[in-house]
């Protein structure tokens, strides 16, 4: 016991640095000789740098207790503390989480839209007439006094709707789309050369959206038309051109046939690509050869290029409706058209005379 | 974040000679300094301001071992350091608790501080293990040891205070009650 006491109390100053060199030098050379010495000393340093880490540690943290009583916690706490409201707190939590949420649920929208779209074809259905705005409109009056005092017909109100009609004879009768003049009292029709003339409405037709107007000057004369109406089946992708009055000038488009089908899958129509704006309806459709194929009447809304007209076949109803006996220089579906085979400027430079602005006024 | 802290932090290099020269002022400016910082962290991460205090002391400990034993550079901003110890120590403690740690707001910079907080997570081990053989140890062994090992009193004094006829009785007292000690200790 004691000789334990004495050679802990050795140990305690050999790790302390109090033994002279000559004492050190005696007990390492004991540890050495003596292993059960030496494990004690092992312990013995190990045990007391775990006391000494304790007792620093303590006062460290002695001291920051002290440090810590002058500090404001709850002051301190109100300022940086989480925002008192749940959602705020819910919100700045999940922000990233509610990121993806939100566009993991607009891809979905966006996707079953998309699939909705390519599946049917439910994009509006927009008819061509122009139903202009005021400003335009009182544009329209200014020409039209302009013209007044060239023949003599003033038409002082504003026009509602305008469209397009083509002549279908050489005296003066013109088709369109029913939808152009449906709701007018009274139409004129001008001609690219800038010619009003007042019609009367002779035929019309809502289901396949033909009306046909007749000029009532009884000296209107126009010369043999140049274009023919064809009957039968158009290819696929065959070039064609329309001629139609969005503004106040004719205004040419060209295209191809994209289906023998029009709007969601509706036989009585073709669709073409081409592009079309308000103003276009009831404006001839003809391919390369001068033939009238159809009858621009609509477009669909929210495709570009995606263009719908009557097909020439259900004109012949609304032809065979027109007393014959005032028909003079009738559109022919047997005689050859005489753009045929003529270059395509020149073609559109004679089908153009025949092509009329349609203003309806009510 | 909107909160950036503006309350007046002592300088990195202040600090550092501060530490190592064991000065209280230098230790209440840095406690004070960024004490608001972790405080903001730990409520805004499922904490209160009785997690913050730990967590935040237990930071500075590591600091403090780490500017000790000579090997801390400053390769980064001290608060910094301070920040990624307190994050990745308040982590281990929502681990602990099975709390969940996913979507931690953070308010600063954070750097990998892994091997710091490790080491530190030993020295913890043995502190509280000391605390723990300490505790069952008793009076007056207790009182004794701190006395000789941790207040450095002689032989003398510790005599003189526990009433002992002589030094070698209470050399013989301090020599019983170290082994005991030894023997919780080692043995917990």
């Amino acid at each position: 016991m004691r000789n334990e006491i004495e050679l802990e109390g050795i140990i305690e100053d050999y790790l302390g640095g109090k033994l002279s060199e000559a004492e050190a030098a005696a007990f390492e050379q004991l540890r050495l000789n003596d292993p059960t010495v030496d494990h004690k000393v092992v312990t013995h340093k190990v045990f007391l740098d775990s006391l000494k880490d304790y007792a620093s540690n303590l006062d460290l943290k002695n001291k920051m207790d002290h440090a810590h009583d002058q500090i404001d916690v709850d002051a301190l706490s109100r300022k940086l503390g989480p925002h008192p409201s749940f959602i705020v707190n819910l919100w700045r939590k999940n922000k990233s989480a509610i990121a993806v949420a939100a566009s993991f649920i607009l891809l979905t929208v966006v996707t079953i839209y998309s699939i909705q779209q390519t599946t049917e074809q439910t994009g509006s259905y927009k008819q061509m007439s122009a139903e202009l705005n005021r400003l335009k409109s009182s544009t329209n009056t200014l020409i039209r006094d302009v013209k007044s005092s060239q023949t003599s017909k003033a038409a002082v109100k504003p026009v509602k709707f305008g469209g397009t009609g083509f002549a279908i004879s050489s005296n003066g009768y013109i088709l369109t789309s029913y939808h152009v003049v449906e709701k007018s009292d009274s139409v004129y029709v001008q001609s690219s050369k800038g010619d009003l003339y007042k019609v009367d409405i002779t035929y019309k037709d809502p289901i396949n959206d033909i009306a046909i107007l007749k000029i009532i000057d009884k000296d209107f004369s126009l010369g043999t038309l140049p274009y023919s109406l064809k009957k039968g089946k158009v290819g696929m992708g065959e070039s064609v051109y329309t001629f139609g009055y969005p503004k106040d000038d004719i205004v040419l488009g060209k295209g191809y046939l994209s289906s023998q089908t029009g709007f969601n899958g509706d036989t009585l129509a073709y669709q073409v690509s081409l592009n079309v704006n308000p103003g276009n309806s009831g404006g001839p459709l003809l391919d390369n050869n001068g033939n009238v194929i159809g009858i621009i009447n609509a477009k669909e809304s929210y495709t570009d290029g995606a263009t719908f007209a009557v097909k020439a076949k259900f004109l012949q109803e609304a032809l065979s409706s027109i007393p014959q006996d005032s028909v003079v220089g009738k559109i022919s579906s047997v005689r050859k058209s005489q753009l045929y085979k003529l270059e395509p400027s020149k073609q559109f430079s004679k089908v153009q005379e025949y092509v009329f602005m349609v203003k309806g006024y009510n | 974040m909107s909160n950036k802290l503006s309350s007046s932090v002592p300088t990195d290099r202040e600090v550092v000679l501060g530490v190592l020269n064991n000065s209280e002022e230098a230790l209440n400016k840095l406690y004070t300094g960024y004490f608001p910082m972790i405080l903001q962290f730990i409520l805004n991460n499922n904490g209160d301001e009785d997690d913050a205090k730990d967590v935040y002391q237990e930071g500075i400990i590591v600091l403090y071992n780490k500017i000790k034993s000579g090997d801390f550079e400053l390769s980064s901003k001290l608060k910094t350091y301070i920040y990624s110890v307190c994050r990745r120590i308040w982590l281990k403690k929502l681990a602990q608790q099975s709390k969940k740690s996913n979507n931690i707001s953070d308010f600063e910079d954070v750097i990998a501080i892994d091997e710091d907080v490790e080491q530190h997570e030993e020295k913890d081990r043995q502190f509280d293990k000391m605390q723990e053989a300490l505790l069952h140890l008793g009076e007056p062994c207790k009182t004794i040891i701190q006395d000789f090992y941790i207040n450095n009193l002689s032989m003398q004094e510790i005599c003189e205070k526990f009433g002992y006829t002589n030094t070698d009785n209470a050399k013989t007292q301090k020599y019983k009650c170290l082994q005991r000690l030894k023997k919780l200790f080692f043995q917990s």
